[in-house]
C-alpha cells in the first residue's frame, strides 16, 4: 500500500491549545469545492506517513464565504490533498488563506488551521461562480465554475478535514468533521486560471486535470474535535479519541 | 445453494518481477481446482486502473482461458461495464457469444456501470449517463443475440440493420445478471427480470429485506428477453481451515488487506457530485466510509465465511435462510495467502461443507 513520504518537520503546523471548545455555527454559509487530478509522480511526497494517497491523486480547493460567525464575516480558502486515513476519506490541508484575522485565530485554535492572512473573494453569479485568492497582492488562485446545474442537497459530500497542528496530545493530524446543512447545491464546470503552488506552500502541487466543482448555500457547524492522529504512523495505530 | 469463486486479480506492489503473471497463473489453477471440486461458477470482474485492488481489465480473455482449461464449471463475465467509452454494446454481444460457444454454453453475463472515478474518469465517461447506458445495454443485448439482423436507434448508440455474429450457444442467450452495490439496484434487476449479482455484502437482515423485495418485485417484471433470471447471489470471502484460530488469523488478514486496497479507490460520488451515484458503491463486502474514527479497522462483515468447516457451514446456512441462492467467494487477496493454503481451503470446503448443501443432504 502506498503511504505518504513527506518529512513531517517540513510541513506547516498550526496550534490547538485546548480541546475544550464549543461548537461554532456559521450562518449565511457558501462553500465551493473544486476537485482536480494531480500527476501521479508526486502523490506520496505531499502527504505525511500516516496517510494514503487516492488513486488517482487529487487536489481539492475548498472556499468558504460566511456572513455570520462569532468572528464576524469571513472568507477562507483551503488547498487540500484528498487522501485516506486508515479506511476513511480525508482532505489533508496543504495551505489556507483567510481574510479575517479573528476568524483565522479562531479556526486555528479550534481546529488546527494555520491560515495566512490575505484576500479571498468568493462570488456567486447565475452563470458562474468565481473564487480569487491573493497574497500580498499576488494572485495564488483564480478559480471559475461555469454552467451551474442544480443538484439535491445531499448530492455533494465533504470529506473530513485534517490539519497538522501542535495539540495537547502533541503534534497531531486534527480532524474537523464540518457539518454542512445546504438549502441549495449546484454542480459547476471547473476551470483554474491561476494556481501558484509555491504560494500554497508546496510547489509539487499541479492541479492539471479538472474533474468537478460545486457550490452549496446554507449554514454549517464546526463541531469540537473528536479524533486526532499521529502523523508518523498509520491511523490504525495512531488514532486517538479526543478527551476534554 | 450454489457456490462460485470470484477473481479480482488483486496484485501487491511492486508490479514488476512477474507478480501479475503469478496472480493470473494462481487464478487459473484455482479455477481448474474449482471445476474439479464441484464449484458452480468462476467469475472474473472488469476493472480498469485500480492499482493493487484489481488488475482484471480483460476478463473475457481470462474466461476464455478458463473455459479452455475446464470442462464443467460455468464462467461468469461479472460484470461487463455497460458504458460506451469502455465497451461498445455490439462488441459486448459478440464477445459474450464467442465465450458462450467456446465454453460449450457455460457463460453467465453480468452487467454493471462502474462506481469509481478512477475508471469512469480514465475513460472520460460521464457519470450522469452510466445508469442510462446500462439500461439501454441490458434491453438491447438480447435483441443483438436474436436470430436475425437488427437495427437500433438509441441514446448510447445507434446502428443500421446488421446481423451481429456469432449467436450464443445457450438458447435464447446466457443468463443475465446485474451487479448490485448501491441500495435499490436490486429493484432495477427485478424490474427487468435480471439476476441479482451481489458484490457488496449487506448484513443478514438487510440482505433478507432486499432479497424478499427482489422476489416480490420480479413477479411483476417486464423482462428484457423471453427468459427471467430470478437468482440472488452474494459476495463473501472464503478461508476454511480445520483449526478455527488459524482460519481466523489467515482469513481475516485477507479480509483486512482487501478492504484497505478497496478504500484507496476514488469513488465517483466523492469526486463528482451527481444524482446518479447516491452511495459510494463500495466494491468490498462490509466496507466503511464517512467521518468516523480513522482508527477503526476493517470490520468483520456479518456472516463472513472464515472459520473451520462447522463455522463456515453455519454462516452459509444463515445466508441460505435469508433467501440467497448462491455465494461467490474471494479466495485470496493481494497474494497474502500462499497458493497452497488457498487450494487447501477450497479442498476442505468442498469436502466438508459443500456436501451439506447438496439437495437431499
Amino acid at each position: 500500500m502506498l503511504t505518504g513520504t513527506a518529512t513531517i518537520d517540513d510541513l506547516p503546523a498550526g496550534t490547538v491549545p485546548t480541546w475544550d471548545i464549543e461548537p461554532v455555527t456559521l450562518d449565511g454559509f457558501e462553500i465551493v469545492q473544486a476537485l482536480f487530478e494531480l500527476r501521479t509522480a508526486g502523490r506520496q511526497s505531499v502527504l505525511p506517513p500516516a496517510l494514503h494517497p487516492t488513486n488517482p491523486p487529487t487536489l481539492v480547493v475548498q472556499v468558504w464565504r460566511c456572513a455570520g460567525s462569532p468572528w464576524g464575516p469571513f472568507e477562507l480558502a483551503q488547498v487540500r490533498v484528498q487522501c485516506r486515513s486508515g479506511l476513511r476519506p480525508r482532505g489533508f490541508v496543504i495551505g489556507a488563506v483567510v481574510d479575517n484575522e479573528a476568524a483565522g485565530s479562531g479556526l486555528a485554535a479550534g481546529w488546527g488551521f494555520a491560515p495566512t492572512l490575505g484576500e479571498v473573494r468568493l462570488r456567486r453569479y447565475y452563470d458562474e461562480t468565481t473564487a480569487e485568492v491573493d497574497l500580498d497582492g499576488h494572485p495564488v488562485l483564480r478559480l471559475a465554475g461555469a454552467d451551474p446545474d442544480p443538484l439535491g442537497p445531499h448530492d455533494v459530500g465533504y470529506s473530513s478535514t485534517l490539519n497538522l497542528a501542535h495539540t495537547p496530545n502533541g503534534l497531531r493530524l486534527v480532524q474537523l468533521d464540518l457539518e454542512v446543512d445546504a438549502d441549495r447545491v449546484e454542480r459547476l464546470r471547473p476551470a483554474i486560471g491561476a494556481f501558484d503552488a509555491a504560494g500554497w506552500g508546496n510547489d509539487l502541487l499541479d492541479p492539471w486535470y479538472p474533474v468537478s466543482a460545486s457550490i452549496a448555500v446554507g449554514r454549517a457547524t464546526l463541531p469540537p474535535v473528536r479524533y486526532c492522529c499521529r502523523p508518523d504512523v498509520l491511523a490504525f495505530e495512531g488514532t486517538e479519541t479526543v478527551v476534554v | 445453494m450454489k457456490f462460485g469463486i470470484f477473481f479480482e486479480m488483486s496484485t501487491p506492489r511492486p508490479f514488476t518481477g512477474g507478480i501479475e503473471r503469478q496472480v493470473y497463473d494462481n487464478a487459473l489453477e484455482q479455477a481448474r481446482l474449482a471445476d474439479e471440486l464441484g464449484f458452480d461458477t468462476v467469475w472474473a470482474v472488469e476493472h480498469h486502473f485500480l492499482e493493487e485492488y484489481s488488475h482484471c481489465s480483460a476478463p473475457e480473455v481470462v474466461l476464455a482461458a478458463i473455459a479452455g482449461q475446464t470442462s464443467r464449471i460455468r464462467v461468469g463475465h461479472g460484470a461487463v461495464v455497460c458504458v460506451p467509452e469502455m465497451n461498445h454494446p455490439i462488441r459486448v454481444a459478440e464477445r459474450a457469444a464467442v465465450l458462450d460457444i467456446i465454453s460449450g454454453g457455460r457463460l453467465e453475463l453480468g452487467t454493471a456501470r462502474s462506481s469509481t472515478w478512477t475508471e469512469l474518469g480514465g475513460f472520460e465517461a460521464d457519470p450522469d449517463e452510466t445508469k442510462k447506458t446500462w439500461d439501454e445495454y441490458v434491453r438491447v443485448l438480447p435483441k443483438l443475440w436474436g436470430p436475425g439482423p437488427v437495427s437500433h436507434q438509441g441514446h448510447a448508440f445507434s446502428m443500421p440493420e446488421r446481423n451481429v455474429l456469432p449467436k450464443p450457444l445457450q438458447d435464447p442467450h446466457p443468463p443475465l445478471w446485474v451487479t448490485v452495490t448501491s441500495p435499490g439496484t436490486e429493484l432495477d434487476a427485478a424490474d427487468r427480470g435480471l439476476g441479482c449479482l451481489g458484490v457488496a455484502a449487506a448484513g443478514y437482515d438487510e440482505q433478507e429485506r432486499r432479497t424478499k423485495e427482489y422476489h416480490r418485485r420480479i413477479q411483476q417484471c417486464d423482462p428484457v428477453s423471453s427468459v427471467v433470471n430470478d437468482q440472488v447471489t452474494t459476495l463473501n470471502f472464503l478461508y476454511c481451515h480445520e483449526d478455527p484460530a488459524v482460519a481466523a488469523k489467515r482469513g481475516m488478514g485477507m479480509v483486512g488487506l482487501f478492504g484497505l486496497a478497496n478504500s484507496h479507490l476514488l469513488w465517483t460520488r466523492e469526486a463528482y457530485p451527481t444524482r446518479a451515484y447516491q452511495s459510494l458503491g463500495n466494491l468490498s463486502p462490509g466496507a466503511r466510509s464517512g467521518s468516523g474514527s480513522p482508527g477503526e479497522k476493517y470490520g468483520i462483515p456479518e456472516g463472513i465465511v472464515v472459520g473451520d468447516p462447522d463455522l463456515v457451514y453455519k454462516a452459509i446456512e444463515r445466508w441460505e435462510s435469508v433467501g440467497v441462492d448462491g455465494v461467490n467467494f474471494l479466495v485470496n487477496a493481494l497474494e497474502v495467502l500462499p497458493q497452497d493454503q488457498v487450494l487447501d481451503s477450497m479442498r476442505l470446503f468442498a469436502a466438508e461443507v459443500m456436501p451439506r448443501f447438496q439437495k437431499g443432504a
